[in-house]
């Protein structure tokens, strides 16, 4: 493949006081894979996930999005910081769906899609309630758009938050072990949801620490240990 | 008792009503005040270390442990020590503010500290800057978690103020007593005082439901942020969120 | 000049009119605790009138300044024939205000016990009046100590307010001390020394309990 990977990281380690967490970790995701990231906690999976969606600066090392530098700008010869400002545009090229899931209590399920769009991508709020109302169809919370994330059961958050990172058209959907805030008997929901997103055509990065979960939904695993990548693999139960 | 006549509170209507007016004056002054300065404070309590937030806790153990009429004749008195000669109602107003402003403090605190994690992060996130995070989603939470808890100690500054009467600030309490001297008619002049401060205070409720209205349903997502408050006031179990 | 010796001196004078305040203090707590518990345990028969005429009154207590209370209990009751002693007026309406404030303090305190309670102890047959005295009250009273001493420091403030009634404890002493000696900056320093003495004992009696009973609690 001639065109750049979505996501490109190269030699990135970043240590927490003096301790590392994710030593010079190289990786690219391609256009369509679903990666799942596995390992113990405390392994770094999650450190590199938030480096690589701009949440942490990382002590060495490059994260790229769909080519272009994301963190670091070069001049030349010259490596400089990316400015705040330039990190924020380029932010809504990760989509994030946080292990908390984070909605904003204060707003509406809908409003929860909205308020970015409107927000950062300076769409209308026809424009934006538009585009969330296509894609809470396509999630099956069409009934639920007016209720406010407290009124809503763990499953029903976790579509609207992936509603949220989806609206802002991400080039990657980077999900923080979506299994772990939810009830077992909705692990299966999730894994079909994020079949249905990968069929799509979806390129997505996933952080669990369930093996069976991962091969499940993913085709390519890599297996994380005292912060480096240990194993990198198709997986088995690949959904293409 | 001789009844209750209507006439000596029409008489002196005027009396009272600039009472009235100077209780409401002084405490919109004094709650701009006190709660200006309550952020500071709180602000001031999230520095590192732990002397901050040992200096929050002394200053407000402190003026929560002396009554409101000392501390405002130990200001009433000891500014002219230090040099400034102000007049009483100044006095008043600073040290009600003074007072309050340890009481403020702790509930912009506490409203900072309820504010369920991860949000600032997920704001940043979607790509909001840090600015359009806080204007966004952090001070509309914030506004709905202060607004019950700064009702409730807005309606203890109207009464407090009450003390100022004390030292002869022309408030509320202050005419009554003036009322009083004139007409030797207690009743009559407490039940006017009370009853207008009934009205304030009622009246501040009435605002402060409205704009908590306003904010939506405020209280349904207070509730559900904070396990302990939904125990008090709700009868539906919590929602358990790991 | 600010006289560090004066007011030293008159510390053990206000200490002893501190006494005063504690004493009046307790006494009003106990009154409060005692009627708070009946008009509680009263409020939840539902007697439409009487819980209108208790919602009346503590709209009434909680809108006017306990300032005003005190006047209207020792200027007005006088009209309608009911001469009090300054200090029996000053109890009765600092009473009063805790009274309500507690009775709903214990409201919130009753809706946090476990249903399930009652119904194992009407099923056991045990009477209305065992179940209050029995099975809820202890454990209300223990789930609200925190506030009940939380209380007890803002009684203890507001019996400061009974100098201006002329009962003389820590505020009118120093009042008194400060007409005698031209000091009243000092004087009144020392009354607020008095009750930071005071109440902080109390203000951490209250944390140490609040954080004891969240231990027990989880």
């Amino acid at each position: 493949m001639s065109a750049s990977p979505v996501l490109r990281v190269q030699g990135l380690s970043k240590s927490f006081q003096g301790v590392p967490v994710v030593q010079s970790i190289d990786l690219d995701v391609h256009k369509g894979q679903v990666v799942a990231m596995i390992g113990p906690s405390g392994c770094g999976k999650t450190t590199l996930l938030r480096c690589s969606a701009g949440l942490e600066r990382p002590d060495r090392g490059f994260v790229e999005l769909e080519g272009q530098p994301f963190g670091h700008e070069r001049h030349g010869a010259e490596i400089r910081r990316q400015s705040p400002r330039q990190m924020d545009r380029m932010r809504p090229k990760v989509g994030m769906v946080f292990q908390q899931l984070n909605l904003w209590p204060h707003l509406s399920a809908l409003d929860n899609v909205v308020k970015p769009q409107v927000v950062v991508l300076k769409r209308t709020r026809a424009e934006a309630a538009e585009r969330a109302r296509t894609l809470f169809t396509q999630l099956g919370l069409s009934a639920k758009a007016d209720e406010y994330p407290y009124a809503l059961s763990g499953g029903q958050r976790q579509r609207v938050a992936i509603a949220r990172a989806l609206a802002l058209d991400p080039a990657l959907l980077m999900f923080d072990e979506p299994t772990s805030a939810l009830d077992p008997e909705l692990v299966a929901e999730v894994l079909a949801m994020l079949r249905s997103l990968a069929s799509g055509g979806m390129t997505m990065v996933i952080v669990t620490h369930e093996m069976n979960f991962a091969a499940n939904v993913a085709d390519r695993l890599i297996l994380m240990g005292k912060g480096r990548i240990v194993e990198d693999r198709p997986a088995r139960g690949s959904v293409k | 008792m001789t009844g209750f006549d209507f006439s000596l509170i029409a008489d002196h209507s005027a009396l009272l009503l600039t009472g009235a007016a100077m209780t409401v004056y002084v405490v919109i002054v004094s709650f701009v005040l006190a709660f200006g300065f309550g952020i500071v404070v709180a602000l001031l309590s999230f520095l590192p270390g732990a002397v901050p937030r040992a200096f929050l806790s002394a200053y407000s153990i402190v003026l929560r442990s002396i009554p409101f009429i000392i501390v405002l004749f130990i200001v009433y008195y000891g500014l002219p020590f230090a040099g400034f000669h102000l007049s009483a109602l100044l006095v008043g107003i600073l040290a009600l503010s003074f007072y309050k402003s340890a009481y403020y403090g702790e509930i912009i605190r506490a409203a900072i500290v309820a504010l369920p994690r991860g949000q600032f992060e997920s704001a940043r996130a979607v790509g909001m800057s840090p600015r359009q995070a806080f204007v966004h989603v952090i001070a509309p939470q914030l506004v709905r978690g202060l607004l019950p808890p700064s009702t409730n100690m807005t309606l203890t500054l109207i009464k407090e103020s009450s003390v100022l009467s004390t030292v002869t600030i022309g408030e509320l309490t202050y005419q009554g007593m003036v009322m009083q001297g004139a007409t030797y008619a207690p009743l009559e002049c407490f039940a006017a005082v009370s009853g207008l401060y009934w009205a304030l205070c009622a009246g501040t409720a009435w605002i402060a439901g409205r704009l908590e209205r306003r904010a939506g349903l405020a209280q349904k997502a207070a509730i559900d942020r904070n396990p302990l408050a939904a125990s008090f006031l709700s009868f539906e179990r919590p929602k358990v969120r790991r | 000049m600010f006289e560090q010796a004066y007011l030293f001196s008159i510390l053990p004078k206000l200490f002893s009119a501190a006494w005063v305040n504690l004493q009046i203090a307790l006494l009003i707590a106990a009154i409060s605790i005692v009627m708070a518990m009946l008009v509680t345990i009263v409020r939840t028969a539902k007697i439409g009138v009487v819980n209108g005429a208790f919602n009346f009154v503590a709209s009434f207590v909680r809108g006017t300044p306990l300032l005003v209370q005190i006047f209207l209990c020792y200027y007005v009751l006088p009209s309608f024939g009911i001469d009090l002693e300054p200090l029996t007026a000053g109890v009765l309406a600092i009473s009063l205000n805790s009274t309500v404030f507690l009775s709903e303090t214990m409201r919130g305190g009753l809706q946090t016990i476990d249903p399930g309670q009652i119904e194992a102890s009407l099923a056991l047959g045990l009477r209305r009046s065992v179940i209050w005295h029995r099975v809820l009250l202890p454990q209300l009273l223990i789930r609200i100590l925190p506030l009940l001493v939380n209380e007890l420091t803002i009684i203890i403030k507001g019996t400061a307010l009974l100098s201006v009634i002329t009962v003389v404890e820590v505020m009118r002493t120093a009042q008194q001390l400060a007409a005698a000696s031209f000091r009243p900056f000092e004087s009144l320093l020392g009354a607020g020394l008095v009750f930071l003495v005071l109440n902080v004992f109390f203000i951490l009696l209250a944390s140490v309990l609040e954080t004891r009973l969240q231990k027990r609690a989880t």
